[in-house]
């Protein structure tokens, strides 16, 4: 059956920033070049070109782009300036917007006018309601204690309820991407075994990152990684231990070392990844969407305003902590609630995903192709016998 | 016989004789031929030390003929006659002998290649012998010129020898000038029209007072030889009685062009079938016009160009046509920027982007976002109409090679590159001016690298796509080379001819023709008058093909003569 190209796809994609694709003549050295290009996923020259022609249900079945770690070699090495890495990046905001079902994602990545508003609008809520919450718990003059404006007991609980409410929605996305690359095609042999023992995948892609680190240029790795766990182990901090790290004023140093050094991972990795894409250093920071600005820039506020609200209280300053914890509490809500399931970040979740089904794929394939060779053994062995 | 002198060297190409033949050997066997006044073995015979040696010889010892046992002569023939001539003896009386490709290069060494290095001198010893002084003719050079065909290249040939002040007289079948690039609105790379082009040529040729410009007329038969051509030039417009005029040219220039591929011939694209399938000679039309739209008026929105549609197949021409790569690429610009919403592809099989400018083209094609899809060379992507409920008129279906998907494309409007074919006359134009045609039939060049515009018949020169293929950049270059050919004639004034050429003897001539028809070159006339055929000996190539057939004997070729190979003969198997 033939595929009906669709020349007016690649007009959808340029919000997403594929813009140079079109310049592509298909010379392969991109390919060539990738460090992570493998049978059976060659990219970016495929993609690329399912792109052009614009061959949509192709290109939602594709894992390839989650594969890409943007190192850039591709577009440095591109005679045709095709710019492919920023047309793989440009293809996993795209994905990201076809994984999702409410839309809210699609809506970002096409304007950034959408993101920056939602964001805007969750802020201004989260701190009326938090004010509001605070006000009729209790004075604003405590940070901590009986009296505390924002009790962290109560905190907990609702950032428990946001976690819940986030993985709902990146959770129900996720299972769209497995539907989209494996569930619903019908002729790949996937076992429930193969599914299982790739599992460990999942979290070795997740906190390693190792595929990364075959790019020729570590430090984007690097700086990549360290901004990862920092988050993660903030992360950790608040779910878990979070009426500790709010206690004071006296410095609990067994919490607040890692915190310390969660921060300043935090501010350094922003500060750095702002600094390339100003400075556009080299081919993965050439290009900026707006949602990379974005991202970077609620990651660094975020950061500054929680050591900010700390230092307060440890200072003294009560009223000032508070009014610091609103303003930081009134960016992470939107900063989970939608850049998580909706937007940039949600590549924590499909990146190592991607790295495991590939896996479960390529091990079917495999299978497949092994199927199809003893399937045709006894016909080989009657042509032999007629030849003897 | 007469007592001769005869000098015989025998080089030993450094080793490339020496190394497999006795050279010595062979020099003093050589001594005792009959004739041989001196014999000798020499390193390298063509050099500066070598040629002093034959004219030292020549003229101290008084040699009448000389041989030179080394390589081909198509190497250093004129090497050893040049050598002959300073010395004051006639270049004809030299003879070689080849001992390098026919002896050293293809055997083993030994005696056995000594000896047969002796039998090949022997050879030449016996035939130099039989050697006759012989004069090389002049013929006078006429400095009028016939251009055929009024195209892009006929005009530039015409105002070149024009401008140098030589009379040219151009002939156009057609009623206008311009030819196949009239029919074009911009060129690639640089999108220039063609038209202003166009104009400014056929300006300046029809207001030069040096060329006659003759319309709707065409070339009736051509008498005579380089230099002194008469041409019968005939007016078709004018019913019954034609006019007809004789010219006297010196040479003539073939620029009959090429005409388009019938694009009916190749069935899957459904052209004239489908309404809104064209050529690419339509949407020039519908360029020139200024509006591209579908039959029923509506403006397309899928536009698909498709490639090689009778060029580079096994059904139909196996050539690239060279032109039709970039005029896609062009047309992909110019839908672009008429209709800046509509979407073009490119179904191609290779893209040949070789000319100036052209890469650059290509990629700016597609930084203007035209779709290029590759189909395999001897696939043909297949056109249907589309269903319903499609956003397009038309679906094409191409085995996208760089994908290896089968693709469907949308399409409203398809545009057939078609590609050239030689004209339907141009057997006749031809037979006309005795030029030959290979095997698609465009006009064969004296040789394809070193000679591109002369033919096998001197005087008569190709120019542009009646030779092959061609764009306005090189059919202008070689229109303009074969005016710098006949420029230098013109200067020199008058012509040599070589002296080796077949001259019939009257009194045996039994008038029987044979020859008339035989001759590949069409260089034997039939003198009415005196019943007996005459070689043109400035047409004469000296093939031999009258002197073999002639039943009376009569014909004999000049230093090709019965005896000399007999001589030949008697003398190799001595
Ligand atoms: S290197 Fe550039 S032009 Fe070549 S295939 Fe890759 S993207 Fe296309
Ligand atoms: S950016 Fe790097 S990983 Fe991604 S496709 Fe290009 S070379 Fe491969």
């Amino acid at each position: 059956m033939a595929i009906r190209a669709n020349p007016k796809l690649i007009e959808e994609l340029e919000p997403y920033g594929a813009e140079d694709v079109m310049k592509c003549y298909h010379c392969g050295n991109c390919s060539a070049v990738c460090p992570f290009s493998a049978d059976p996923y060659v990219f970016p020259r495929k993609p690329m070109r399912y792109l052009q022609m614009g061959l949509e249900d192709k290109l939602k079945g594709q894992l390839d782009p989650w594969l890409c770690y943007y190192c850039g070699e591709c577009s440095d090495q591109c005679p045709r300036e095709a710019e492919p890495g920023e047309t793989m990046m440009s293809l996993r905001r795209w994905l990201t917007s076809k994984y999702d079902w409410t839309g809210i994602s699609r809506l970002f990545y096409r304007s950034w006018r959408w993101e920056l508003g939602a964001i805007v609008l969750v802020a201004i809520l989260t701190a009326i309601g938090f004010t509001l919450f605070g006000m009729s718990q209790g004075s604003i003059a405590h940070y901590d204690g009986p009296d505390a404006f924002l009790p962290s007991a109560s905190i907990h609980i609702f950032d428990w309820v946001l976690a819940g409410v986030l993985l709902t929605f990146l959770l129900s996305n996720a299972a769209r991407m497995w539907w989209f690359t494996m569930g619903r095609d019908k002729d790949l042999p996937t076992t429930l075994g193969s599914y299982i023992t790739s599992a460990w995948m999942l979290p070795a892609h997740f906190f390693t990152q190792v595929r990364y680190s075959k790019c020729e240029h570590k430090r984007s790795w690097a700086t990549h990684l360290a901004l990862m766990l920092s988050y993660v182990t903030m992360l950790v901090l608040i779910m878990f231990f979070l009426t500790r790290m709010a206690s004071g004023p006296e410095i609990d140093w067994s919490v607040h070392v890692a915190g310390y050094f969660a921060t300043a991972g935090l501010l350094l990795g922003t500060a750095l990844f702002l600094r390339n894409r100003v400075k556009r250093s080299s081919a993965q920071y050439r290009h900026s969407h707006e949602s990379d600005w974005i991202f970077l820039v609620l990651i660094l506020i975020v950061a500054t305003t929680g050591i900010l609200q700390h230092i307060l209280h440890r200072s003294g300053l009560d009223v000032a902590a508070n009014v610091a914890y609103i303003v930081h509490l009134s960016l992470v809500v939107p900063m989970l609630a939608l850049e998580v399931p909706f937007s940039k970040w949600s590549h924590l979740a499909y990146r190592p995903l991607a790295m495991y089904l590939a896996q479960v794929r390529a091990t079917a394939l495999a299978r497949a192709r092994s199927g199809e060779a003893t399937a045709l053994r006894p016909g080989a062995e009657r042509t032999q016998a007629h030849a003897a | 016989m007469t007592e001769r002198r005869i000098g015989v060297y025998v080089c030993n190409c450094g080793t490339n004789i020496a190394n497999v033949v006795d050279c010595d050997a062979v020099a003093e066997a050589a001594q005792s031929l009959p004739g041989v006044a001196v014999s000798r073995s020499y390193k390298y015979m063509c050099s500066n030390p070598g040629q002093e040696m034959i004219v030292q010889d020549i003229r101290e010892e008084g040699l009448d003929r000389v041989v030179v046992a080394a390589c081909s002569p198509r190497m250093h023939e004129p090497t050893f006659r040049r050598a002959a001539e300073m010395a004051g003896l006639n270049p004809y009386l030299v003879q070689m002998a080849n001992i390098r490709e026919q002896c050293s290069w293809v055997h083993d060494p030994g005696e056995t290649a000594t000896d047969k290095a002796k039998d090949l001198v022997r050879a030449a010893v016996y035939r130099a012998a039989c050697h006759e002084p012989l004069e090389r003719m002049a013929v006078e050079m006429c400095p009028d010129t016939l251009v055929i065909g009024g195209g892009i290249a006929g005009m530039s040939a015409a105002l070149e020898l024009a401008d140098a002040g030589n009379r040219v007289y151009l002939v156009e079948r057609t009623a206008s000038l311009g030819g196949n690039v009239a029919r074009v609105d911009l060129t690639a790379p640089y999108l220039d029209s063609a038209r202003d082009m166009i104009v400014d040529r056929v300006t300046r040729v029809v207001e030069h007072p040096n060329v006659d410009v003759l319309l709707e007329s065409e070339l009736e038969r051509l008498d005579g030889f380089v230099g002194n051509f008469k041409a019968t030039l005939v007016r078709r417009s004018s019913g019954e009685a034609p006019p007809r005029q004789v010219v006297d040219v010196g040479s003539v220039v073939v620029c009959t062009g090429y005409k388009e591929f019938d694009a009916a011939r190749v069935t899957h694209f459904g052209y004239g079938k489908l309404p809104d399938v064209i050529t690419s000679f339509e949407f020039e039309q519908m360029l020139k016009q200024g509006r591209i739209e579908l039959k029923d008026g509506r403006l397309p929105q899928y536009v698909a160009i498709v490639h090689c549609v009778g060029s580079r197949s096994e059904e139909f021409h196996g050539y690239c046509s060279r032109v039709c790569c970039m005029t896609a690429l062009k047309y992909a610009h110019e839908v672009k920027s008429a209709l800046p919403k509509a979407y073009v592809s490119d179904v191609y099989v290779d893209m040949h982007a070789f000319g100036k400018g052209c890469e650059d083209f290509y990629r700016r094609s597609a930084e203007v976002k035209t779709l290029f899809l590759m189909y395999g060379k001897g696939e043909r992507p297949v056109v249907r109409r589309a269903d319903p409920g499609d956003d397009c008129e038309m679906l094409l279906t191409v085995d996208e090679q760089l994908s290896g998907e089968l693709i469907e494309l949308p399409a409203d409007l398809i545009i057939l590159m078609v590609g050239m074919e030689p004209r339907d006359d141009a057997g006749q134009v031809a037979h006309l001016v005795n030029i030959s045609q290979d095997k698609d039939g465009w006009f064969i060049e004296s040789h394809p690298k070193l000679d591109p515009v002369a033919t096998t018949t001197d005087g008569v020169y190709i120019a542009g796509a009646c030779q092959s293929p061609k764009d306005i950049p090189d059919s202008v270059a070689q229109a303009r080379a074969a005016a710098a050919r006949i420029l230098g004639k013109i200067s020199r004034g008058k012509l040599e001819i070589d002296a080796m050429y077949a001259e019939v003897d009257e009194d045996l001539c039994s008038g029987c023709r044979v020859c008339n028809e035989i001759c590949p070159y069409s260089a034997i006339e039939f003198d009415e008058e005196k019943r007996r055929s005459h070689v043109i000996s400035a047409l004469c190539k000296a093939c031999g093909a009258c002197v073999a057939t002639c039943p009376s004997a009569a014909i004999k070729a000049r230093h090709f003569t019965d005896a000399q190979i007999f001589a030949e003969i008697t003398g190799v198997l001595a």
